[in-house]
């Protein structure tokens, strides 16, 4: 198994459980929508509407929390970092995965464990309303959530070594970025003429990383195929 | 606890780390946990049975049941999709060629195509691109001063972050501890007034020197015009409005005039016809909606008046060949500044001309004339102020049928009829040369706009008329925005899952932010540096004022490295349990700051959206030229902030009058 094997197949696990997760999006709005509905028009709320509705979206975001850091979606300060080369930033990285990172998510998921442990000892309910839904498993999500994010930040330290090593950063998995809808509108559109467009299309992803790395965007520039 | 200075070290910490660009969520997560453990260190007990850990879980489970920051989902849901279902192109030449009569149109169409969206999403860097490649070569091509071309786009492509429903003021929100809608009616005038600011710029400045914005060709603002309609305008008279009327009336000379078939059906005529009398019907449920809300809904209504009034302005002025009616009506409408009644007439002037058009000092000083009237006891509906105190002597609320006429303000039919007449001339003089050019380019809008403007101004109705909550109404507009997609049918389900991880990826980015930030400030506390800084601002004897200039400076210069995410959430907080000493309205503070990071991100040579536009400009234009265009916008911010300041009411009004105090 190659270096790059391993870290995908990490990437893997996160994208997955991540994915599937962000699926909740589309059940939160179903059901925020069938609340609104039921409160306004028939005037019968149900008890465990908003409850389910907090659950759906915590759950959501923590089980998320690791497949963001997989695809470098963590909001970090790259107004310095940007413009570093990359050996640099991964030194730094890997200095601070182990300062900061490690020990704030070991505790998340030490803690965690015992806090959903203590919650399945006594099959905890919710008591907001007085027939609540069980909390039990919704606390599980922290210690879920602390070990994916823990297992990806493995691979990003993994990642950190080989890029210090060869001075690139190794890939990852592609997935859709915020800047893709400009490809999505200019496919089809009509009044924008097709020079511009083309143009437009291929330099997109060039467009995200030279903003980033905007103070010294000709050392960005030659890095290419960073992890921005 | 312990002195203040470990507390300090944590903050010094943070910017370092910051600085050094590690993701700040597990930054301030880290430096927490290990804070903490020396804080709650006690060495009788076991090395794993620190408080630390609870606190720890106890702020992540804090985060993963914050109903505020449930509704971050699903407005950036709503984002996402928007983004993926409207097109913006279309929308830029329809908005464009409806505005052709004004200076500097391109410009102009760059700026309203930029609020509108801003209303729809909140996302910076795809908007600058995206307007980078539709509207920045358009304009370049016709002459206009770069400066200009590379302002409208950079400022107008930030506006999302402030306009509601935006995520950073729910994100604020939850910090303060605020209500949303609240904040959301706050931001809500500085928000639209902003760009009435920018639009002012610009056509000010391409009155003055119009050697920047040099009018089209004639060809390049040509609207298409179908054979079948300009055979019937030849027919029936040139009139488009007329031509059709008596189309559908006289079937055989309609048949007569087509002798090769293809004679226009029925059905085609009366779109025809509805898209014809669109302006009409708009305005006639603008004010048809002011007429409920005010008098018989017993309380004036400005919100549901301006946030339609963007759209009817844009029909309007779309089809009217703008200068028309406009200034006939904006000469009648000139509010008095000082009475009662100029709030709520102020506010409902753009609803017959177009929210744009509303003279600057009036909205100041008639928001404020509001707000100055002392809210009258007893009252049955306490956002009336203004009329109650005038009225609220005589008319006791005892039984409800009485305050709600009592709650009708001042002058308000007045106001009403006259505003309801200037509409009508306006409209009178549009239909006279009412064109089947005028009828295609009004079709163009209310395909690519209106779905959009319908989506948006309903989420908005719902959220500042309180009738569902922000989270409840971000559910509705994420349906609406998936209705709004599969309307214009070119929705697949490979953006689907696009906008579904993008909006997952999102949240997860805001809300462990926020739940290390829990994490932080908690510990941040426990070492006593809040109490530190609190004792230190405090001991330098500021006025509010001072104390003001100071955070806001201090936030702007934070934009400048920062996202508005890490401001939000790791500085802003620290100066939040001051607000209440020097007397600070935490919802006002909050919706400066939302003004003030707009600023932040227009000032060279950090700003963002600048390298986003330099990406996709044509090689000649250079960073340089761009940060010259962004300069002027970034003191137009600052001079919003101080007329903000200053008339208070322009923040704090629409939330009282809607909210109550």
């Amino acid at each position: 198994m190659t270096i790059q094997s391993f870290l995908f197949a990490i990437d893997r696990i996160s994208t997955t459980v991540g994915k599937a997760a962000a699926w909740l999006l589309i059940a939160l709005t179903a059901l925020v929508c069938i609340e609104v509905f039921r409160r306004y028009a028939l005037n019968s709320p149900s008890q465990w509407g908003f409850e389910l509705s907090v659950m759906m979206y915590g759950a959501l975001f923590m089980l998320t929390g690791a497949y963001t850091l997989a695809q470098d979606g963590h909001v970090r300060g790259d107004f310095l970092y940007g413009s570093m080369p990359p050996r640099r930033q991964a030194g730094f990285d890997l200095v601070l995965y182990f300062l900061f990172f490690f020990p704030g998510i070991i505790a998340l998921l030490y803690a965690g464990w015992d806090y959903a442990g203590s919650s399945w000892a006594i099959r905890e309910h919710s008591s907001i309303t007085a027939d609540g839904p069980p909390l039990y498993w919704f606390k599980s999500v922290i210690p879920l959530a602390g070990a994916l994010v823990l297992l990806q930040g493995v691979a990003e330290v993994v990642r950190c070594v080989v890029c210090l090593k060869t001075g690139k950063w190794p890939e990852r998995l592609k997935d859709v970025e915020e800047i893709d809808v400009v490809k999505d509108q200019l496919e089809q559109s009509t009044y924008v003429d097709d020079d511009a467009r083309r143009a437009a299309i291929e330099n997109v992803s060039s467009i995200e990383e030279a903003a980033h790395g905007r103070l010294g965007g000709a050392a960005a520039n030659q890095s290419g195929g960073g992890t921005k | 606890m312990t002195s203040g200075y470990l507390g300090l070290l944590m903050l010094g910490l943070i910017v370092v780390a910051i600085m050094m660009g590690f993701p700040t969520a597990f930054t301030l997560m880290g430096l927490g946990m290990l804070f903490g453990y020396v804080a709650y260190f006690d060495p009788t007990q076991s090395m794993v049975a620190n408080r630390i850990f609870d606190l720890m879980v106890q702020r992540t489970y804090g985060g993963m049941t914050n109903d505020t920051l449930l509704s971050i989902p699903l407005f950036v849901l709503m984002g996402y999709v928007i983004e993926r279902a409207a097109l913006v192109d279309k929308m830029f030449r329809a908005v464009q060629l409806s505005f052709r009569r004004l200076p500097a149109p391109l410009a102009v169409a760059t700026l309203v195509v930029c609020t509108f969206w801003g209303i729809a999403s909140g996302i910076v860097g795809a908007v600058v691109v995206l307007m980078g490649v539709i509207a920045m070569r358009p304009m370049l091509k016709a002459g206009y001063d770069t400066r200009l071309a590379a302002g409208v786009i950079t400022a107008g492509g930030t506006l999302g972050i402030l306009i509601p429903p935006s995520v950073m003021i729910i994100v604020y929100a939850a910090v303060a501890g605020q209500s949303v809608v609240k904040l959301y009616a706050a931001a809500m005038v500085p928000g639209f007034f902003l760009a009435f600011l920018y639009f002012v710029y610009v056509v000010g400045w391409a009155i003055i020197d119009p050697k920047v914005a040099p009018k089209l060709p004639e060809s390049e603002q040509r609207m298409e015009v179908p054979d079948w309609l300009e055979r019937l305008t030849d027919t029936f008279g040139g009139n488009a409005l007329g031509a059709v009327v008596r189309g559908l009336f006289s079937p055989a000379r309609l048949r007569a005039a087509y002798p090769q078939g293809e004679v226009p059906g029925v059905g085609r005529l009366l779109g025809s016809l509805g898209v014809a009398l669109g302006p009409i019907l708009i305005s006639a449920a603008v004010f048809g909606g002011a007429w409920w809300y005010v008098v018989i809904h017993n309380a004036p209504e400005p919100v549901q008046v301006e946030a339609v009034s963007a759209s009817q302005g844009l029909s309007e002025l779309a089809s009217s060949s703008a200068g028309l009616q406009s200034p006939a009506a904006s000469g009648v409408q000139e509010p008095p500044p000082a009475t009662g009644s100029a709030s709520t007439a102020g506010l409902q002037e753009p609803a017959a001309a177009s929210s744009v058009q509303e003279p600057p000092s009036a909205a100041g000083s008639a928001s404020s004339a509001g707000l100055q009237e002392p809210p009258s006891e007893g009252a049955a509906a306490p956002a009336a102020a203004a009329a109650q105190v005038e009225q609220g002597l005589t008319a006791p609320p005892a039984v409800e049928e009485q305050a709600a006429r009592a709650a009708v303000p001042e002058g308000f039919y007045k106001w009403f009829w006259g505003l309801a007449a200037a509409t009508m001339l306006g409209l009178a003089v549009f239909y006279r040369s009412f064109t089947a050019e005028n009828l295609e380019i009004q079709r163009l809008l209310y395909s690519s706009v209106m779905p959009l403007a319908l989506l948006t101004v309903l989420v908005l109705v719902v959220i500042l008329f309180g009738i569902t909550t922000a989270t409840e109404s971000a559910g509705v507009g994420a349906a609406g925005a998936f209705l709004l997609a599969w309307h214009s049918g070119n929705f697949t389900f490979e953006k689907l899952k696009e906008s579904i991880y993008l909006t997952a990826k999102t949240t997860a980015m805001v809300c462990w932010l926020f739940v290390g930030s829990g994490l932080f400030s908690a510990v941040f506390a426990l070492h006593g540096g809040q109490e530190l800084i609190e004792r230190w601002l405090m001991s330098m004897n500021l006025t509010p004022l001072q104390f003001l200039m100071l955070t806001q400076a201090l936030i702007f210069v934070l934009g400048w490295p920062l996202e508005w995410t890490e401001i939000i959430v790791i500085f802003v907080p620290i100066f939040l349990p001051l607000l209440a000493h020097f007397q600070i309205d935490p919802v006002f503070f909050g919706t400066l700051v939302a003004v003030n990071l707009q600023a932040a991100f227009l000032s060279p040579p950090v700003a963002m959206s600048a390298f986003y536009l330099k990406g996709v400009s044509p090689p000649h234009v250079t960073l340089n030229q761009i940060f010259a265009g962004m300069m002027p916008y970034m003191l137009i911010v600052i001079l919003c902030m101080v007329l903000m300041y200053n008339f208070p009411g322009m923040t704090l009004w629409l939330p009282e009058f809607l909210y109550g105090k």
